[in-house]
């Protein structure tokens, strides 16, 4: 017994000794941009932090990658690390339009510029630019895709995004902007927070309580891949789906038959190009653009889900 | 085992074991400390410092009402909650007011919103506390309810949407509602002057008030000090209500901080919290625990975490290290108790020679 203690204790030092040496410091001398994001086990928010890093390697900077987890406080905690870590610049996806603002702020005091990715801030000029996806024009894609799939009639469910993120508003917004022209019928209509599991507990009830729905609309591909699985579960492959962000997963879904379409948000591009404004702000003190900036969406389904990967069309 | 058969020689070397193990938490923060001062840029400089503190506080304030919880053997799994419904609720009282129906708003100072703010959380801990001694709900099931319907409510108080812009209105007097979180007063933010108070008035209450003595009598025997005359009940309600006040604390510095309320604020801070509290040396299991070990404790979580994010760590293995280390910290926990017995053993066999 006294011999598999001190086995267990030597093992675990051993584990931590491992462990801590794996973690080299990231950051050398030179230059280092902070790139912060939502946590990575979204495969969108992993794209943008690789395809931040990888320009701005490329460009010759190092780089912090942080995630604050769209968490507010640790978001404006994230901003003192970095700022007293002493970046050049931050590249930001952040974790609320309006909590965010205050953090942004902060970094702009201590003189570093922030450009902003995916999700816009409440106030302009805070940031130096904010390069987000045409979600309007994107969403409006998707809903002509779907109205198209439904042979414009029938009824249909939406899923939401979470309510305080602008985005699934926009969103819901231009679905409904196409949708409602024609003779569709939205029969429930429920949040899902962004949310695989949520989504497919919510399309469950749903399914239970309107079997007769044809379509499922969906704020973003995660609960897209969720909903899916439960109509999957339910027999129900017959419903058609379409989801929003472009993901391998729901490339996949599509390539099989599952999922019918989905709208790429360049997320792997539209970091890169927040990168490279970072560098000509820092080189020449002005991007030269406009602070706000839209990227427009592209419609993926059969015909060219096979160019998509992770989060960019080849 | 060598102890009874050698008795000269072990008390000095197990002695001196058990002060370094008495003051492990003090030895993990100070190789934390070491670590990340070799290690990460930056990391040594007085603005760090007063940085680390601040990030530091917000779990601390936490951490010294889930102490006093835990030291009577409970736990308050709704602090969490608390907190992202205090800030709702300024939030709230700084945009909104508070509208009786009559067609006029009565608005309030910043002062009014802090006493307000502080009354709600006091308000919950005490359901909490009412709960677990009038209706004999185990603490554990009875602050689980409490965090549901504290994060429900939070929610329903907007809908789901952040409170914006609290900039506070100098025609109300709200004016000076960032100065809590942003604030500074002798060059300290003004959030570490409050940990200071609460820290010197929880040390107090724990160290020289009969209800500190009380607080240890319940939960190391609580049957006994209820026959010793300890109003059990009381001391209960107090620590949870004592909890409360802390998460509303925390809720008004980060709506502060942040200038906005967000209604999921707080998760999971009531893991961060207990976590704290046990680095420190606090017993799950009650009757024992100290304030000043708590803070320590918070400050390892803290200066951990704030190091590896300097250092550019990935998320996923700062869990991980973390984890491990609230692991490393009870298996020693453990080590000492084991060793305190042996020492006590060896002393008995020595009187009685």
């Amino acid at each position: 017994m006294k011999i598999t203690r001190r086995l267990f204790v030597a093992s675990s030092t051993a584990v931590v000794g491992l462990a801590t040496a794996g973690l080299r410091p990231a950051m050398a001398q030179g230059q280092t941009i902070a790139i912060i994001t939502p946590s990575h086990d979204n495969p969108f928010f992993k794209a943008e932090a690789d395809g931040a890093a990888a320009k701005a390697k490329e460009l010759g900077y190092d780089t912090m990658v942080l995630v604050h987890d769209d968490d507010p406080n640790k978001q404006s905690e994230l901003f003192d690390s970095a700022i007293a870590a002493g970046v050049v610049a931050i590249i930001l996806d952040n974790a609320g339009a309006d909590a965010s603002v205050s953090a942004v702020q902060k970094a702009k005091d201590a003189g570093i510029p922030s450009f902003l990715i995916d999700r816009e801030i409440t106030e302009t000029g805070v940031a130096v630019s904010q390069i987000v996806s045409n979600n309007y024009q994107g969403a409006q894609l998707g809903a002509e895709k779907f109205v198209e799939l439904m042979g414009e009639e029938g009824k249909y469910a939406e899923l939401l995004g979470k309510e305080s993120d602008t985005n699934a508003g926009i969103r819901s917004q231009g679905y409904h902007d196409v949708i409602d022209q024609y003779d569709l019928e939205m029969v429930a209509q429920q949040t899902a927070n962004w949310s695989q599991t949520e989504a497919y507990s919510v399309m469950e009830s749903m399914l239970q309580a309107n079997p007769e729905i044809k379509g499922v609309i969906s704020g973003n591909d995660t609960m897209a891949m969720g909903a899916w699985a439960a109509l999957e579960a339910a027999g129900r492959t017959d419903v058609i789906v379409v989801g929003f962000d472009g993901s391998n997963d729901v490339r996949d879904s599509i390539q099989a038959g599952g999922i019918k379409a989905t709208v790429l948000q360049p997320a792997y591009q539209q970091a890169q190009l927040a990168v490279e404004q970072a560098n000509t702000y820092l080189k020449e003190g002005s991007t030269g653009l406009d602070e706000k900036q839209l990227m427009d969406c592209v419609l993926i389904d059969e015909s060219n889900a096979d160019k998509l990967e992770t989060f960019a069309l080849n | 085992m060598t102890t009874v058969t050698d008795k000269s020689r072990p008390s000095t070397g197990t002695n001196w074991l058990l002060l370094l193990l008495k003051a492990r938490t003090f030895v993990a923060l100070i190789l934390v400390l070491a670590y990340f001062s070799f290690a990460a840029p930056n990391f040594l400089s007085a603005a760090n410092a007063v940085l680390v503190s601040k990030h530091v506080a917000i779990n601390a304030f936490l951490a010294i009402g889930m102490t006093f919880v835990i030291i009577t053997g409970g736990i308050d799994l709704s602090v969490g909650s608390v907190v992202g419904l205090c800030g709702m609720v300024a939030g709230w009282l700084l945009l909104n007011g508070v509208d009786p129906g009559l067609g006029w708003s009565i608005q309030f100072n910043t002062f009014e919103i802090v006493l307000i703010v502080c009354c709600v959380g006091i308000f919950v801990g005490w359901m909490n506390g009412m709960l677990i001694t009038r209706f004999g709900v185990a603490p554990f099931i009875a602050t689980l309810g409490m965090l549901y319907v504290a994060r429900g409510a939070a929610l329903l108080s907007s809908g789901g949407r952040t409170f914006p812009n609290l900039n506070g209105n100098p025609d109300y007097g709200s004016a000076s509602f960032p100065q809590i979180g942003a604030g500074t007063f002798l060059g300290l933010p003004i959030m570490i002057w409050m940990l200071i108070g609460v820290t010197l008035v929880a040390t107090y209450i724990a160290n020289r008030t009969p209800l500190g003595r009380h607080i240890y009598a319940v939960g190391g025997n609580e049957r006994g000090a209820a026959l010793s005359g300890v109003r059990v009940q009381r001391v209960k309600v107090f620590v949870y209500m004592f909890s409360g006040l802390m998460a509303a604390l925390v809720g008004l510095i980060i709506a502060s901080q942040l200038k906005a309320a967000h209604p999921a604020t707080g998760e999971f801070f009531e893991l961060n919290a207990i976590a704290a509290a046990v680095l420190g040396g606090t017993s799950m299991s009650g009757g024992r625990g100290r304030i000043i070990g708590t803070i320590v404790g918070a400050f390892v979580i803290g200066i951990l975490s704030d190091g590896l994010i300097m250092m550019g760590v990935s998320s996923f293995w700062q869990m991980v290290i973390k984890g491990l280390v609230i692991i490393a910290a009870v298996v020693i926990d453990q080590a000492q108790s084991r060793i305190q017995a042996r020492v006590a053993l060896a002393q008995e066999a020595g009187m009685a020679k």
